[in-house]
């Protein structure tokens, strides 16, 4: 099992290398007249210090399990995805529908077809009072 | 009398009828949404931000501002009724629900609502008198001293939150190196963008708040597999006079603590609640009964979570540095409207100013009013049943993402933080002090560039200047108290909220 305090401490020393690495392709300066490249640069450094920290704390610290279930990731990014999607190359109320009959698979509740056809009724009408009164600028159909 | 003519002004603002039915429509959003498990004044607001780029700048204010302290008020009711405590509503779940379960909910409610409505009238006054008076200092900060307060923010942010200055201080340089993302203002250059132009303006900050609070809190309440039950026990709301005296001295007392602690940097309700709280189990008259369903044990907690809320606007609109998260999502609204908070933002829009001010009372009557004698109505809230709940807000956290720039790419981005925040949350990192980092992360660059060129690189310069030399000094004694209580402890990590938060 992933021992969470240390896989916190590599995430921190990931991100930091990201931006650190990344800001050698600015220029960086000197701290009297810094370049774009260096702030960040100096940022990254005291996150991959936090981050070498936390790993070494880790070796010290009870471990922490973490619990990954993919299923409900999965499905509620998916339905954000498929929302976005559709949206885009066919119109919103298809989007909206998608999303509350897809996103509905997520959680250990018993799946309604029922509640899910009130659901998206409502959000189709919100929608609509989103796009005639505030003006929001919607491809509904 | 100057006083008096700023608050006459004030309600003039305040009281136009468009100003009203934004001031009644965020008390109401926000008391609703504070009702709601998994969401709390952040992930409304967050979710509410693309609604004020719509909305003229006073009104927007208004609203956020009522959503911030309704979410505050709804928080209490769902904690004392059902025991489900959001961040802000913890100490309300120890006497509070002790009362419920003694069969006096109405008497619970009751208090916590006159509570908060004491506080934060209390607060008002302090808002209206203090905010000016620290303007007026705030005009003494060089950059040096923002550079030195910003970093007083993010440590004590970092722990309040997280309980460890260094997975808190983590989260917010995450959030300072992505507020890089986008054209540096200095030199014009493209940073990190990856040539995808959607990423030329940076990253919206609507995208981090509604993916990190808004996806990842509601995938996290579906792994928990989240389910209560509806409170259906009767409610009997009128006190008796004995039980009304008790409510008074405990509400100053917290109304006091509230204040003062929501003006101190990472204060907030959560600490305010905490004090006071702490502060009536040491000196109410009714002590021994603390714990157990204690009228004083409500009453307090309610009034300092409410004044904090509403002081904590004091350092925001009179420094212009947010002390809290919350405070740095009104930040990123003064923003977007064109309105930079600081010493000058008294003087240059004192009817926006003092409008807000007077904004506060008149939305403290409309939560009194919901809360005391709604307040059954809103328990129905809870019989929506999730499966019907998350979609919507899912399509809400969409379409508030997409509003911003009527751009349905946004909508990607917001999915990937909604990722990133998941992981954070399995890493156990608050994600709130990243939001803090973001928002105040350009305006450190700038400070901290400025500073650098006036000293010629020097650093010792930050400790020449007395101001940024005594916030720094208080920066070094906290690391060094977290490092000392580290190995006194033998390694073991501090407690953090979510674990005080499990244990209530």
């Amino acid at each position: 099992m992933m021992n969470g305090n240390l896989m916190r401490g590599l995430f921190l020393m990931a991100v930091a290398l990201l931006f650190g690495i990344g800001a050698f392709n600015y220029q960086l300066g000197k701290f009297s007249h810094a370049g774009p490249g260096l702030f960040p640069l100096f940022v990254s450094g005291l996150l991959f210090l936090l981050g070498l920290l936390t790993v070494v704390r880790s070796r010290f610290e009870q471990s922490t399990p973490m619990h990954f279930k993919l299923r409900n990731l999965a499905i509620i990014l998916g339905s954000i995805s498929g929302f976005a999607l559709l949206a885009s190359y066919v119109n919103t109320a298809l989007a909206i529908v998608f999303l509350v009959f897809f996103a509905s698979l997520a959680g250990e509740q018993p799946y309604s077809i029922k509640l899910n056809v009130k659901v998206a009724a409502g959000l189709l009408l919100v929608a609509l009072v989103l796009h005639k009164l505030l003006g929001l600028n919607l491809p509904l159909i | 009398m100057d006083l008096l003519n700023n608050l006459s002004l004030g309600f003039a603002q305040a009281l136009t009828l468009q100003n009203l039915v934004f001031c009644a429509f965020g008390c109401v959003i926000g008391t609703l949404f504070g009702l709601l498990p998994g969401m709390g004044p952040m992930a409304t607001i967050s979710l509410l931000l693309p609604l004020t780029y719509s909305v003229p700048l006073d009104a927007s204010l208004i609203m956020l501002s009522g959503i911030y302290y309704g979410a505050q008020y709804g928080d209490s009711v769902s904690a004392i009724t059902m025991k489900i405590p959001h961040a802000g509503s913890i100490v309300a779940c120890i006497d509070g629900f002790e009362m419920t379960l003694k069969g006096k909910t109405g008497l619970a409610l009751f208090s916590a609502g006159i509570s908060s409505f004491i506080g934060g009238t209390v607060a008002i006054v302090v808002v209206a008198t203090m905010a000016p008076v620290l303007g007026s200092v705030a005009e003494l900060f060089g950059p040096a001293d923002y550079c030195a307060l910003m970093l007083v923010g993010f440590f004590c942010v970092s722990f309040v939150t997280t309980g460890s200055i260094i997975n808190g201080f983590a989260m917010t340089l995450i959030g300072v190196l992505l507020g890089q993302i986008g054209t540096d203002i200095n030199s014009g250059v493209q940073r990190y963008t990856m040539d995808i132009p959607l990423l030329s303006d940076g990253v919206g900050l609507v995208s981090i708040a509604l993916g990190c609070f808004g996806i990842a809190e509601i995938i996290k309440n579906l792994d928990l597999n989240n389910q209560h039950t509806p409170f259906t026990g009767k409610i009997n709301l009128i006190p008796t006079w004995p039980e009304f005296k008790r409510i008074i001295p405990s509400a100053l007392r917290g109304s006091a603590i509230g204040s003062v602690l929501g003006l101190l940097p990472g204060g907030g309700p959560v600490i305010a609640q905490f004090g006071a709280y702490a502060i009536e189990k040491r000196f109410s008259k009714h002590r021994h009964e603390i714990g157990q369903g204690a009228i004083e044990g409500v009453a307090s907690q309610a009034a300092a979570d409410e004044a904090a809320a509403r002081t904590s606007f004091i350092p925001l609109v009179s420094i212009g540095i947010p002390e809290n998260p919350v405070m740095a999502l009104m930040l990123a609204a003064f923003i977007v409207k064109g309105v930079q908070p600081g010493p000058q933002m008294i003087g240059e829009h004192p009817a926006l100013f003092w409008g807000l001010v007077a904004s506060m009372w008149i939305g403290n009557c409309f939560l009194v009013i919901l809360n005391v004698p709604l307040v059954r109505y809103w328990l129905s809230v809870f019989k929506i049943p999730f499966a019907a709940l998350f979609p919507s807000i899912l399509f809400f956290c969409c379409i508030g993402t997409f509003s911003i720039n009527n751009n349905l790419d946004d909508i990607w981005v917001t999915a990937c933080f909604g990722l990133l925040g998941y992981l954070f949350l399995q890493l156990r990192m608050e994600a709130a002090p990243l939001l803090l980092g973001f928002i105040l992360g350009p305006m450190l660059e700038e400070n901290f560039r400025r500073q650098m060129l006036l000293s010629r690189g020097d650093f010792s310069s930050f400790m020449t200047h007395p101001i940024s030399a005594t916030l720094l000094t208080f920066v070094f004694v906290a690391i060094a108290w977290q490092l000392i209580s580290f190995f006194r402890k033998g390694g073991r990590p501090a407690v953090t909220l979510h674990e005080t938060e499990a244990g209530v």
